[in-house]
């Protein structure tokens, strides 16, 4: 199984459309422990990517990509900007010039786009942040695809782990952003930029189910 | 001569301080930047990589930003630009008022870039009440 | 240590446009200086303290100055003071 360039462009329809419907869900996670924002924020820049789509539709998957990166990058206004922006930018390097994606492109990009967004934001595992979601769902997809699994089983794999990581953030003491000055009182909130993380991958694979 | 690029969640915030900062040197350049493109609180990576192109001329741009996620998408601005500017920009870990404020005279008085940035810097520590 | 009492005359006194000039014309000087009043004392080179000194219209300042251009210092110092800083 590949993902070919109209399934790309699926997702990042998906993404837009799953984003738009947690609008409010993730804002009000990101009141308890943030400035509240996160949903907008998210929205406002994915419906800024979905504006720049249909130039770079017919193109190859790392530009659709590099186009998704950048459009979060100008219009997303919060902190999620640079860290998705980074994480698309990442998929889009490795998919330069590629028109159809193997298990193997998309283990790289997602390896890469966790990569980029722990050197962006400087975070690590257990510090309630979008990284306790996708390491967990990155090394899970690795796995499946060690074992040799197909690429929807790799995915599966990786948004099973994302919302696990997602959950696993409820108890955290928070360590970065806004929330981290809230210290022991971040406790018992989940944390909306895993929350956004899981529901990107989630819509992703949507469109691999189908 | 050192210019100064303020960045804040808010554009009205960037500008106030942009004017009381422009007050120490008329002819100090001062760049304001902030808010979202729809007019919201935030700040954006290509709208701050403008400003800082928008300054001109100068010896060094001292960047000046207000909280949190300004810092982020500061620094990603910096990395997208030119190589020959990006060598002559700083990102100051000052107060952003008092800052801004204490890199307009510092640059007037033709301070270098290390310089104006140290000064920016100690307004951190300065006892505002006497 | 050379020192000189001025009275601040123009309308804002060390606000904002005046304090900067102030802090720039201390600035040319190697010489350290310092502003004084009603007995605290602040480094005049710097923007901040010299505006948390609260120095208005009417007041009367100290101004101390050591080093090899201290004189020179004061004598600049005196003369914007009493040119208002070229303010009403």
């Amino acid at each position: 199984m590949k993902v070919d360039r109209d399934q790309v462009v699926a997702m990042i329809k998906e993404m837009a459309a799953v984003v738009a419907q947690n609008k409010e869900y993730l804002t009000d996670l990101d009141s308890a422990i943030g400035d509240g924002d996160h949903g907008i924020n998210m929205d406002r820049g994915l419906r800024k990517v979905l504006e720049k789509l249909p130039p770079v539709a017919d193109k190859d998957i790392g530009t659709i990509f590099k186009n998704v990166g950048m459009g979060l990058i100008s219009a997303v206004g919060g902190a999620a900007g640079p860290l998705y922006g980074t994480f698309f930018l990442q998929f889009g390097k490795i998919a330069a010039g590629k028109e159809e994606l193997t298990t193997s492109d998309i283990g790289a990009m997602l390896a890469a786009g966790l990569e980029g967004i722990k050197q962006r934001g400087k975070a690590v595992v257990g510090e309630k942040t979008m990284v306790d979601a996708l390491e967990p769902a990155v090394e899970a997809f690795a796995a499946a695809a060690d074992a040799g699994k197909e690429l929807l089983a790799c995915f599966q794999a990786a948004v099973a782990a994302a919302e696990a990581g997602k959950k696993a953030t409820i108890p955290l003491v928070a360590k970065k952003g806004r929330a981290h000055y809230l210290g022991e009182r971040s406790i018992g909130h989940q944390d909306p930029g895993a929350t956004s993380s899981e529901l990107l991958l989630r819509a992703m694979l949507k469109v691999l189910e189908s | 001569m050192v210019g100064i690029v303020i960045i804040s969640h808010s554009l009205k915030a960037a500008e106030g301080i942009k004017e009381i900062a422009q007050q120490m040197g008329r002819e100090v350049p001062i760049v304001a930047v902030g808010g979202t493109t729809d007019g919201d609180l935030g700040t954006e990576p290509l709208a701050i990589k403008e400003a800082i192109e928008r300054v001109g001329e100068v010896d060094g741009v001292l960047l000046l930003v207000d909280l949190g996620s300004a810092v982020m998408n500061t620094q990603m601005a910096v990395e997208m630009l030119e190589d020959e500017l990006q060598r002559r920009v700083v990102l100051c870990n000052a107060p952003i008022l008092e800052g801004a404020v204490v890199a307009a005279v510092e640059s007037a008085m033709g301070h270098t870039l290390d310089q104006v940035r140290r000064a920016a810097e100690g307004a951190a520590q300065m006892e505002k009440l006497l | 240590m050379p020192e000189i009492v001025v009275e601040i005359k123009n309308k804002s006194g060390l606000h904002l446009r005046p304090a900067a000039e102030f802090v720039k014309k201390a600035g040319e000087f190697q010489a350290d200086i310092t502003l004084e009043r009603d007995g605290k004392s602040v480094n005049a080179k710097s923007i901040l303290h010299v505006q948390a000194l609260g120095v208005r219209q009417g007041m009367t300042v100290k101004i101390r100055a050591e080093g090899e251009d201290a004189e020179e210092a004061l004598a600049a110092l005196e003369e914007l003071v009493y040119n208002k800083f070229g303010e009403e």
